[in-house]
């Protein structure tokens, strides 16, 4: 994938990077590892929630904001009704987001979903209602970041979309009108 | 800055914004200051401010590879030295960027702990807003609720002495269904409430009970067990009754506030019976 690329464009938040894929790793992982070694729910419980819930909180306001330009969050507006809102950067700056960084954080994102979900299929299969608990926990926090980018990318691409063709009219229209000023 | 900006800010960012440019003014400029044009404002996407928030707090990197600079709607400079250490997430320095796309990690840890500690004192402290719920809680977050019923949870399965697994396992089931599920009642009712508006609130209403579980964890005299469950479950009903009670229609309040009082009334048992 990277061949068509110059040679120095490496990532270009490493750092944000390696949070962003670190939380998610370290709940899996704390999540596998801990059902050999800790015979205590409650801690495996905590540690892992805490963890997947640290992750949540990290892609939402920093990695998003930082890989991809994106961001999504709920407001309540004075009618009392619930709207979400979705910002992105412009075009340009869009435009010129590393292509390495963004495929890092959508790849993350799905493959930490159906990880979850893998195991919970397992747990199912076990019978053990309490692992589900945690699964469950980790899984809607996934997933609501996921869908939560993805309406937000959606979007993004809308408003593009619609500057674009504004644009396009503003140009039209103010070539049309030097046209006639010269005549 | 080279310039100040006139654009009004939204209040709560002000101070920040100050703190930040002065740090700007008294530090030495480096790199490109990127002067872009200016684009016309988008459509009302960037809800808090549409002013340049001036950037991190993180220090520079230096330019071995082209950083973007996120354009506000006027130019600005590049970063300014780092102000604390605490954000190590959110690597380079940003450009120049308005809105909360580029603010620094550390406000953002700023807003949400200030943002919950806010949406607590609203909830179950007497305040002036109590009278227009639908106000009270405009900010709703889930974070408060989430460390309530942990704690709550972790205070329940300490304070047993068997079984603890299964003490932590059934009350974080029970307070996290419990919330969903009467907030499907509300909406079932006929009620006008915000489904992650209601999770929020029932999950603050429970710090009295929190502080309940705790005081019961140290003493263990049944009678002032008693006690202080019945006062901390008086005072966790009086902070969700006005919200719950003013999104149903008047004749179905009770139906609303039953099940709200009886989740509250068995998590109270579950207290109690804890030995």
């Amino acid at each position: 994938m990277d061949l068509t690329q110059p040679p120095g464009e490496n990532y270009a938040n490493p750092r944000t990077c390696f949070f962003h894929v670190l939380f998610k790793a370290a709940a899996l992982a704390f999540y596998i590892l801990s059902a050999l070694f800790i015979d205590n729910f409650v801690i495996i419980f905590v540690v892992t929630v805490l963890l997947a819930a640290l992750d949540f909180w990290v892609v939402k306001n920093v990695s998003g904001r930082i890989l991809v330009g994106l961001r999504w969050w709920n407001e309540i507006n004075d009618l009392g009704e619930s709207v979400w809102k979705f910002e992105s950067l412009e075009q340009e700056s869009l435009a010129r987001l590393n292509k390495k960084d963004s495929w890092l954080f959508w790849w993350t994102l799905y493959l930490t979903a159906v990880a979850w979900v893998v195991l919970g299929i397992f747990s199912l299969i076990r019978f053990q209602a309490d692992y589900c608990l945690i699964i469950g926990v980790c899984l809607t926090l996934s997933v609501a970041n996921i869908i939560g980018f993805t309406k937000c990318r959606k979007d993004a691409k809308k408003q593009i979309q619609k500057f674009a063709s504004q644009t396009i009219a503003n140009r039209v229209s103010s070539t049309i009108q030097s046209a006639f000023s010269v005549v | 800055m080279s310039h100040s900006d006139t654009i009004p800010l939204h209040a709560s960012s002000q101070s920040d914004i100050d703190e930040i440019e002065n740090l700007i003014n008294a530090s030495v400029q480096s790199g490109p200051a990127t002067v872009l044009p200016a684009r016309p404002p988008s459509p009302p996407r960037i809800p808090v401010s549409s002013s340049p928030f001036i950037p991190s707090n993180l220090p520079p990197l230096p330019s071995t590879h082209q950083k973007p600079s996120f354009v506000p709607s006027v130019p600005s400079a590049p970063p300014p030295p780092p102000v604390n250490s605490h954000s190590s997430i959110g690597a380079s320095g940003f450009g120049s960027p308005p809105n909360t796309l580029t603010e620094p990690v550390w406000d953002t840890v700023k807003r949400d702990l200030s943002r919950i500690v806010s949406n607590l004192k609203l909830v179950v402290f007497p305040n002036p807003y109590r009278e227009d719920p639908g106000k009270a809680l405009r900010d709703w977050d889930l974070w408060g609720p989430f460390f309530f019923i942990v704690f709550l949870g972790l205070t329940l399965s300490w304070s047993a002495s068997v079984k603890k697994s299964e003490v932590f396992a059934v009350a974080f089931a029970l307070l996290a269904a419990g919330a969903v599920i009467l907030t499907l009642n509300v909406l079932l009712l006929g009620g006008h409430i915000i489904f992650f508006q209601s999770l929020s609130l029932l999950g603050y209403c429970l710090f009295p009970l929190d502080i309940g579980a705790v005081i019961c964890m140290l003493k263990d005299n049944v009678i002032i067990k008693v006690a202080v469950v019945c006062v901390t479950l008086a005072w966790s009903s009086w902070a969700a009754y006005p919200f719950m009670s003013s999104a149903v229609n008047p004749r179905r309040k009770a139906l609303a506030l039953y099940p709200v009082f009886l989740m509250y009334v068995s998590v109270g048992f579950l207290i109690i019976a804890i030995d």
